[in-house]
């Protein structure tokens, strides 16, 4: 990974989301995938942000980092929490997105393991397309999600 | 798929296991060049070797068991069969060999010291031997050791030896057989070494060859012996090598046990994913690890922990998704806390 060039890092709260991570993964490009790198799990939605102070942001301008965590059916609280502690010249190379539940609770829905679920996250991404991201476990991410269209995805697909 | 498991669970057997099978399909029968009777931690059960595949929607299945008999000097062959779609397309128990393709029946016997698979031939237009047998002789098995890979070679092949001291032949081999595989190589090999300018393979005399290895910058070049190369560059040598007989040979298998060696933490989970990614659309890519990084790069699904009591007794084989783990998965195997229960 180039880190003066634009790149992804992925911190996910937990195993089940470093699997979707995986699966997210094992779409790009195989000239892509040093853009993207997955950072050991945090261990909790809280600790994602003492995670994200640790990447020297301001170090590195072309750093995107996608935190990848549970809203155990909080979203507009806990993103307002998350988003609150962000600092504002960061807020727009950082994303916050995850399951309204957790990863469990998607993989009951659609019957697939959390890497098969990552990969059709990103093929949803790579073909522009709402598939999976439509799914009522997902679709509160729209917004944080059409910023991430924007920005990461031109960079990994 | 990632094998976990403490040291001794028996991870890099599984490897041995498949060599000996490789051994029989690239035409070694005699069963005392294959196991000898000091690899039996048991003489009063037969040693069974298994191995099914699912080629092109068809599934093949070989079994062969050995025995070592009170009073022998080497071991015998005690059954054997070869299946495709559950049928047989022979049966052997000792020296009794039952042929029964379709339109093919005979009884033969065979030295019961022999091992019939490299033997039975059946009509080149419906020989499903054959096809499985290609398949097995082409398979992986990578336990590379860079310090013992100089580059240099006198022939080319397409079946590397385990710790890879072949490379040369190798890469010969492989650009013989296909020479768009430089482009995987070159295109691979740039990502990792940005400064890479090119590998040749230079004549060195009639039949022999030595890979040199060219870095450039801006105003200058330098060209390296292979062998002058960092055990982590020759791993991702060894990577660039195995992604593009992937893509060249499909369906390939691949088992490389502990691919994270020698290889700097920063580049162990691209390292892994590169080669997750290029099995994904054939063949499979099978690797151990005791590396929380590598082993980070896979999933429940597709991670199976081996586990064994003692070494008297027989492994035991998991996949992650059925065990109990608390908390994230490295702290849980830090802590020795993944263990199967025997069924």
């Amino acid at each position: 990974m180039n880190r003066e060039q634009p790149h992804v890092v992925i911190l996910p709260e937990d195993d089940r989301n470093r699997q979707l991570a995986n699966g997210f993964q094992l779409q790009l490009n195989w000239d892509r995938q040093r853009w993207m790198r997955v950072l050991p799990v945090a261990g909790g939605w809280s600790y994602v942000l003492p995670g994200l102070s640790t990447l020297q942001m301001d170090h590195w301008p072309q750093r995107f980092a996608v935190l990848l965590i549970d809203f155990d059916n909080q979203f507009t609280a806990r993103l307002q929490t998350l988003k609150a502690q962000i600092p504002p010249h960061l807020g727009d190379r950082v994303f916050i997105l995850g399951a309204l539940d957790d990863p469990e609770a998607l993989k009951k829905a659609l019957k697939k393991p959390y890497e098969d679920i990552g990969s059709a996250m990103a093929e949803d991404c790579r073909q522009q397309t709402n598939t999976t991201w439509g799914h009522p476990s997902l679709q509160h991410n729209v917004a944080e999600l059409e910023r991430l269209r924007q920005r990461v995805v031109p960079i990994l697909f | 798929m990632l094998l976990i498991g403490k040291n001794g669970s028996g991870k890099t057997t599984i490897s041995v296991a498949l060599q000996i099978l490789q051994r029989i399909a690239r035409d070694t029968n005699r069963v005392g060049e294959l196991v000898k009777p000091k690899d039996l931690s048991r003489t009063d059960v037969p040693m069974r070797f298994e191995i099914e595949v699912e080629l092109e929607g068809t599934i093949y299945e070989y079994v062969i068991a050995l025995e070592f008999p009170e009073g022998f000097k080497e071991l015998r062959v005690f059954e054997e069969k070869f299946t495709v779609d559950g049928s047989p397309v022979y049966t052997r128990e000792l020296a009794q060999v039952h042929l029964q393709r379709t339109g093919q029946i005979a009884d033969f016997l065979i030295d019961w010291h022999l091992v019939a698979l490299p033997i039975v031939h059946l009509k080149p237009a419906d020989d499903p031997l054959l096809i499985f047998k290609q398949w097995l002789a082409r398979l992986l098995i990578l336990r590379p050791i860079p310090s013992l890979i100089i580059g240099d070679s006198e022939e080319d092949t397409l079946q590397p030896n385990s710790q890879v001291t072949n490379f040369g032949a190798w890469f010969q081999g492989l650009l013989t057989e296909a020479p768009s595989a430089y482009f995987k190589i070159d295109g691979y090999l740039k990502q990792m070494m940005p400064d890479l300018k090119d590998i040749k393979n230079q004549k060195v005399g009639k039949e022999a060859r030595s890979l040199v290895v060219r870095f450039s910058n801006t105003q200058k070049d330098v060209t390296l012996p292979f062998a002058d190369l960092s055990d982590g560059e020759k791993c991702f040598m060894i990577c660039a090598l195995v992604l593009a007989a992937s893509d060249a040979f499909r369906p390939l298998v691949c088992f490389w046990d502990e691919p994270d060696n020698y290889l700097a933490l920063n580049e162990v989970g691209h390292f892994v994913m590169a080669l997750r990614q290029a099995f994904q659309s054939g063949g499979q890519f099978i690797a151990t690890s005791h590396n929380q990084e590598a082993i980070s790069r896979f999933s429940d699904e597709n991670t199976v922990v081996l586990f064994r009591k003692s070494h008297l007794e027989p492994t035991i084989a998991r996949p992650l998704s059925e065990l109990q783990v608390t908390g994230d998965l490295v702290g849980a195997l830090i802590r020795g806390d993944i263990e199967p229960q025997p069924q």
